[in-house]
C-alpha cells in the first residue's frame, strides 16, 4: 500500500502534465480535463497495490490518465465546448493574439487527428520520453518514431493552412 | 511553424489545474471504494436470504406468490450483479492495458454490451414483468382497492422511467463505438 506522502509527491510530479494531456483530449474544455485528472488519480490511487512495477510509474499513470480519456463517453458528445478561458490565460505577450489563434488552431487539429494519433502526440508534446510513449500506447519504437514524424507534418501542415 | 514551435504553443497554454489537493483525491477514492464495498455487501445479502427464503420457505410452501417474488427478485439481483462484473473488469482493464490493447478491449466491451442491452436486459424485464403480474391477484385480495390500484400505477410509472434510462444509456454506448470505430 502507497502512503499519502507518497502519493502526494507522485501527483505532484504528475499532475501537470496528466492534466494537459487531458485538456487535448477535451478539446481544451478545463472543466472535462480537470474531472479526468481526478478521475486518473483516484484510480492511480485505488490500485496501487496492483502495480507491479513491470513498467515505470510514469507509463502507468499516463497509460491510465489516456485510457480515462478515451473511455469516458461524454465525449462522443459532438463539439465539446471549449473553455475560452484556457485560451484567454496563456501567458501573456507580444505575440498573444496569434499564440491563441494557434493554439485553438491546434486543438482542432488535433481533434482532426485518429484516437490512436491524438494519444501519441499529446504524449509527444509534453515531451514525454519516446520509449515510455511506446509502452503507453502499445507500439513499438520504430513505429512510433515514424508515426510522430508523420502526425507533426500533418499537423503543422493544418495549423498553417487551418484545416 | 517549425517542428520546435508546435512544443512551445503547446507550453503556452495555461495550466489551470483544479484547486483539489491529493489528500482530496484520497478521500473520494475512500469513499468510492467504501461505496463499493457497501454496495456488495448489499448484493450478496439479497443474494444469501433469496436462497435461503427459495430453499427454507418457498420451495416449502409453493404457490404463485412466492414464484413471482422470486422472479422479480431474481432477474433484478442478476441483472444488478452483470452490471458491478462488466464495470469491474472495464475498470481492471483500463489500468492493466496500454492504450491500443486498451481501444480494442473498449470496442469488444461495448458490443457486449450491445447484447446485454438488446439481449439480456430484455429478457430480465419480462421476468421482472411476469413476477409483478403474477403477484397482482394477492395485493388485490389482501389491499385496499385504492392501495391496490396505487402499487399498480406506481409499478407501471416506475418500470417506464427504468426503460427509458436503459434506453438512453443505449443511446450513449452505441454512438461511443461509432465514435471508437471511426476513430
Amino acid at each position: 500500500m502507497i502512503t499519502e506522502e507518497d502519493f502526494t509527491n507522485i501527483y505532484n510530479s504528475y499532475a501537470s502534465k496528466v492534466h494537459r494531456l487531458c485538456l487535448g483530449y477535451a478539446s481544451g474544455n478545463n472543466e472535462l480535463a480537470n474531472e479526468w485528472l481526478q478521475e486518473t488519480f483516484i484510480k492511480v490511487w485505488k490500485h496501487a497495490n496492483s502495480f507491479k512495477g513491470t513498467s515505470a510509474i510514469d507509463t502507468w499513470i499516463y497509460r491510465i490518465a489516456v485510457n480515462v480519456c478515451l473511455g469516458d463517453l461524454r465525449k462522443s458528445q459532438k463539439n465539446i465546448p471549449m473553455n475560452e478561458e484556457v485560451i484567454s490565460n496563456s501567458k501573456a505577450d507580444d505575440d498573444n493574439e496569434i499564440n491563441e489563434k494557434n493554439i485553438k488552431k491546434m486543438y482542432h487539429c488535433i481533434d482532426q487527428l485518429n484516437e490512436q494519433n491524438r494519444t501519441l502526440i499529446l504524449l509527444e508534446l509534453e515531451n514525454i520520453p519516446q520509449a515510455t510513449i511506446a509502452n503507453t500506447s502499445g507500439l513499438a519504437h520504430g513505429t512510433l518514431r515514424t508515426r510522430l514524424s508523420r502526425i507533426r507534418k500533418s499537423l503543422l501542415k493544418c495549423i498553417k493552412n487551418g484545416k | 511553424m517549425e517542428n520546435d514551435n508546435l512544443n512551445k504553443l503547446w507550453e503556452n497554454q495555461s495550466n489551470d489545474i483544479s484547486n483539489y489537493t491529493p489528500k482530496d483525491i484520497i478521500t473520494k477514492a475512500k469513499k468510492q471504494r467504501n461505496g463499493q464495498y457497501i454496495n456488495i455487501t448489499i448484493m450478496s445479502a439479497t443474494v444469501i436470504i433469496l436462497i435461503v427464503y427459495a430453499f427454507y420457505y418457498a420451495f416449502n410452501q409453493w404457490n404463485t406468490f412466492n414464484l413471482g417474488l422470486l422472479l422479480m427478485i431474481s432477474s433484478l439481483t442478476f441483472r444488478i450483479i452483470l452490471e458491478f462484473y462488466t464495470v469491474y473488469r472495464k475498470e481492471n482493464q483500463l489500468i492493466s492495458m496500454d492504450h491500443k490493447s486498451y481501444n480494442t478491449y473498449l470496442k469488444k466491451y461495448y458490443k457486449i454490451r450491445l447484447i446485454i442491452n438488446y439481449i439480456i436486459t430484455p429478457i430480465c424485464i419480462l421476468v421482472y414483468i411476469f413476477g409483478f403480474y403474477l403477484l397482482l391477484p394477492y395485493f388485490k385480495e389482501y389491499f385496499s382497492n385504492g392501495f391496490y390500484t396505487y402499487i399498480l400505477i406506481s409499478g407501471i410509472i416506475s418500470l417506464t422511467i427504468v426503460i427509458a434510462i436503459i434506453i438512453n444509456s443505449i443511446i450513449k454506448e452505441q454512438r461511443f463505438l461509432k465514435q471508437l470505430y471511426e476513430g
